[in-house]
């Protein structure tokens, strides 16, 4: 007899159980209490912690992106603060004129444009020179913004705080407005992210990825398919860097530079490639990790470590980013995302053994 | 036309700095396909310990200059034996993320010592002034940049032309499978490939630092521009290395000429090298040398 509750076996009789998300009711239950919980959680948080939280959420999306491009399809993206600086300033530009939320999806349009151009390279090449272009859009990027006076050259352009419905957001319940509108975007395009590889263009892009001449040979077009994956993750960092400017209050130029990419390709491992949850888990653990190290860096200074003309603050960023990759791609390649999956798979079967 | 001629061989200088770093990681591309995002960190890494042996211990500059040369490699040795070994056999991408977080780990080591920030430059050994011909003025800085590049290129060719770690250098480029069953070391070629790797890197960081000041943002930039004089040269070819270095230093030096007055705020040549990458890209993907790679099912 199955059990709804409780994977007791395999019952799997067809190709649509095989691709269901949900396996047990336990599963579809406990997404439920989990969204319930992330609803009421602002009413227990005090105004800094729902910015951490804000900001976890923002990294996701932009994460959730580069899972596309990076996990999977396949293309090493190290530009993708660029995508996402695309989107905030197209929203900086926007927004004194549009409300919120029209500039967040034209920014996230705008990112795709230009995940579309810098994929154009592989019409013709792979993957290796494919992670070149990213790094080169990523500097023109950056020196084009330096060089825009209507960018005011990378200084803060300051974004306008927003009406929605004639609920006027000001300083004391900004985090939280912006919690609700980032949770509703991040829950609907994490639907369209977990949903992407039960559509053919999903698909496409696994196939390409695993082997892109079989994939040419089933009817597929290798170099179309990897365009749009970087627009598709684009979209993604397009809509997380307008949301980020909304959030922060200022697009400045130092939020969408080279580190911060890496910072996300950081994140994206150290969740796990390709995986949902792991888009979650990265950017907490980083973020987490990144609150934690200037009390790191206190402390190590208090133990007499530092010495004139270094600063350590400085350098445990880079360090532990590093580390962390290394340390995560040598030792557990599937990121903390595996770590999940070990643990649902006990209650998935629990009370019995397998 | 000495204008041109000017910026000509001041963008030689440069360019000779990208060759020796491109010819690095193509080195270390050939041997294992790998791209490596650390190599302007190699480069850091080689420039400060010659500052370090310099001015804090008052060594002769060629006696730093050779420590600095064995210490990087040293150090290139080591992260390929540490951080690359355990990942042979996964897949590329994983190896070349690896790079990635490579760079920010040494970029943060490196901020642990007195060298994150701020300019240095090493204490003048050269004679003042330079010399000059056809109304160009070359100081003796830029000439030891050239004549030691040369002199590296040609240390280099020697190497892989007659010696037998060269040839099977070179065997292991071509076929793996092949040069394995010959007897050939596969490990230790790679082990290998970073360590010569590292003794470029160590050169270029010591010629800029003979050239102009170092700071270690502008040598992890020259790790970056690397990748346009790869990329235009063909990614793995060393002759390409060389020539797209020589290249794209003396396209980005008449860029900053020509340019720089046209654009508000100048600072082309920051710019200049990766338009023309993405062209490349666009245009002739495998760049002036590179093979292009044919596949069959």
């Amino acid at each position: 007899m199955r059990n709804p509750w409780a994977q007791t076996g395999n019952y799997k009789t067809d190709y649509r159980q095989d691709t269901a998300i949900f396996a047990t009711y336990l599963e579809v239950l406990s997404l439920w209490a989990f969204l319930a919980v992330l609803l009421v959680l602002p009413f227990f948080l005090s105004r800094p912690q729902m910015f951490v939280l804000d900001l976890i959420l923002v990294y996701a999306l932009a994460v959730l992106g580069l899972n596309i491009t990076t996990g999977y399809a396949g293309l090493i993206n190290i530009g993708q603060a660029a995508f996402v600086g695309v989107g905030a300033y197209t929203a900086a530009l926007l927004a004194p004129s549009l409300p919120f939320w029209l500039t967040v999806p034209i920014g996230g349009l705008a990112a795709a444009v230009a995940g579309g151009i810098v994929g154009i390279p592989s019409l013709r090449i792979k993957h290796l020179y494919l992670a070149i272009a990213t790094l080169a859009f990523q500097i023109i990027f950056e020196w084009t913004v330096g060089h825009s006076t209507i960018l005011k050259q990378g200084g803060a352009i300051s974004m306008p705080r927003v009406e929605f419905l004639g609920y006027r957001v000001g300083y004391k319940n900004h985090y939280y407005f912006w919690y609700f509108v980032i949770l509703l975007v991040v829950v609907v395009l994490a639907f369209a992210f977990r949903n992407l590889l039960r559509t053919r263009f999903g698909r496409a892009l696994v196939a390409v990825r695993d082997n892109d001449r079989a994939a040419d040979a089933m009817g597929m077009h290798p170099g179309l398919t990897k365009i749009f994956a970087f627009a598709l993750g684009g979209f993604y960092a397009g809509v997380a860097g307008a949301l980020y400017a909304y959030l922060s209050r200022a697009v400045v130029i130092e939020d969408y530079m080279l580190p911060v990419s890496i910072k996300f390709l950081a994140m994206a491992i150290v969740g796990g490639l390709g995986s949902l949850v792991g888009s979650f888990l990265g950017p907490a653990f980083l973020v987490l990790l990144d609150l934690n190290m200037e009390d790191l860096a206190n402390w190590l200074k208090s133990l007499g470590l530092s010495y004139a003309g270094v600063d350590i603050a400085s350098a445990m960023r880079p360090l532990t980013f590093g580390l962390v990759i290394v340390l995560f791609l040598i030792f557990e390649p599937r990121g903390l995302a595996n770590w999940w999956r070990l643990v649902r798979n006990f209650f998935r079967n629990w009370p019995f053994k397998y | 036309m000495s204008y041109f001629l000017q910026l000509l061989v001041s963008g030689l200088v440069v360019g000779s700095i990208y060759a020796l770093a491109a010819l690095g990681f193509v080195l270390i591309y050939k041997a294992s396909r790998v791209i490596n995002f650390a190599h302007g960190q190699f480069i850091a890494v080689g420039a400060f310990t010659v500052y370090a042996l310099v001015v804090y211990l008052k060594l002769n500059v060629w006696l730093s200059f050779g420590i600095a040369l064995f210490f990087t490699a040293l150090i290139a040795f080591l992260v390929e034996k540490l951080f690359l070994k355990p990942l042979v056999g996964q897949p590329i991408i994983s190896v070349i993320m690896v790079t990635i977080g490579l760079a920010s780990l040494l970029d943060g080591l490196i901020h642990l010592t007195p060298f994150g920030g701020g300019n240095f430059s090493l204490p003048r050994f050269l004679p003042e002034g330079g010399v000059s011909f056809l109304g160009v003025s070359v100081s003796y800085p830029q000439l030891l940049a050239v004549l030691l590049t040369a002199l590296f290129l040609a240390g280099f060719g020697w190497f892989f032309q007659r010696s037998t770690l060269g040839a099977a250098m070179r065997a292991v480029a071509d076929d793996q499978m092949a040069a394995m069953s010959l007897g050939v070391s596969v490990e230790h070629v790679f082990a290998l490939a970073w360590a010569a790797a590292g003794i470029t890197a160590a050169a270029a960081g010591f010629i800029v630092g003979t050239v102009s000041g170092i700071n270690l943002e502008s040598l992890v930039a020259i790790g970056l521009k690397v990748f346009p004089a790869v990329i235009l040269g063909g990614l793995d070819s060393i002759p390409g290395a060389v020539v797209g270095g020589i290249i794209i230093g003396v396209l980005e030096n008449l860029a900053t000429g020509y340019l720089d007055p046209l654009v508000p705020g100048g600072g082309t040549a920051e710019v200049f090298p990766f338009v023309i990458l993405l062209l490349v890209l666009w245009f002739k993907p495998h760049g002036l040398f590179g093979t292009e790679e044919i596949e069959r099912v």
